[in-house]
């Protein structure tokens, strides 16, 4: 019993005050679907709770619990677990918002112009098979290894699939910044 | 007279983000680098995505609350014991 408590007390003193960090990533692993990212939450904290005895105390707490919740992400998760692969193929095509704008503003400064909420949206709003890597890779900052072994897809698809989900953010970004008067 | 590059043009671009990432083998990393040292057109535009990576990854790592999930998840842990 006082055992149990002592379990609760120390998997909440070291493991819940991750929650909010976890809610950010399954948000936007989720592509902003709330309910969906509060389930991915709940899941992944109580697989983390009955493994708890597995988790070396002293060890980054943190980490072992976002690996949790991609993995339970991706193998529970995901919406397109099901479909095959898709065509690798991108009608926005690989154009470069470098290529438009370089004359009036090489340097990229409109980005900094931009409000969190729309590059959140930005990320939001891309296909689940690039928004993955992209959020896995430069909010997670994983490898091009680590996500192929999370994803279960060669490193060539990865490299492939951030580039692309990576040009198409950029020209949402450059998007969002004309409508808003960021660029004239 | 500076040396030609070795890599032409778009060998270069189509690795920005592995040059950027480090994600290039040693031999490749070279390459691109001394691409970038002497090509005027392909240097303004990897510093560009430079910018685009860099915005992105700076607004860190997404932090969120919800207060309907903190109650959900006392709940189902005291529901597991």
């Amino acid at each position: 019993m006082s055992e149990d408590r002592d379990k609760v007390a120390r998997f909440e003193a070291e493991a819940l005050v991750h929650l909010d960090s976890l809610f950010g990533l399954a948000l936007r692993l989720a592509g902003g679907e709330k309910a969906r990212a509060e389930d991915l939450v709940q899941e992944a904290i109580l697989k983390a709770y009955r493994a708890w005895a597995d988790f070396r105390p002293g060890t980054n707490c943190r980490a072992w619990l976002m690996t949790i919740l991609r993995n339970t992400f991706i193998n529970e998760f995901r919406s397109d677990q099901r479909r095959p692969t898709p065509v690798e193929f991108d009608e926005v095509g690989d154009r470069s918002v470098f290529a438009e704008i370089q004359g009036i503003d090489p340097e990229g400064r409109f980005f900094d112009r931009l409000i969190d909420e729309e590059v959140i949206r930005a990320v939001d709003e891309l296909p689940e098979e690039f928004r993955i890597p992209v959020v896995l890779s430069d909010l997670e900052g994983l490898s091009y290894q680590e996500i192929a072994d999370a994803l279960q897809i060669p490193v060539g698809t990865v490299k492939s699939r951030l580039f692309r989900g990576r040009k198409r953010l950029q020209a949402r970004l450059y998007e969002y910044a004309r409508e808003m008067g960021y660029i004239r | 007279m500076s040396a030609p590059p070795e890599i032409p043009c778009d060998e270069a671009v189509r690795r920005v983000y592995e040059f950027l990432d480090s994600e290039l083998d040693a031999t490749w990393q070279e390459r691109v680098r001394r691409h970038l040292e002497v090509c005027r057109r392909c240097y303004p535009l990897f510093n560009f995505e430079r910018a685009f990576l860099e915005h992105i990854r700076s607004r860190g790592h997404p932090v969120e609350r919800s207060e309907e999930l903190v109650t959900r998840i006392r709940a189902a842990l005291d529901e597991t014991g």
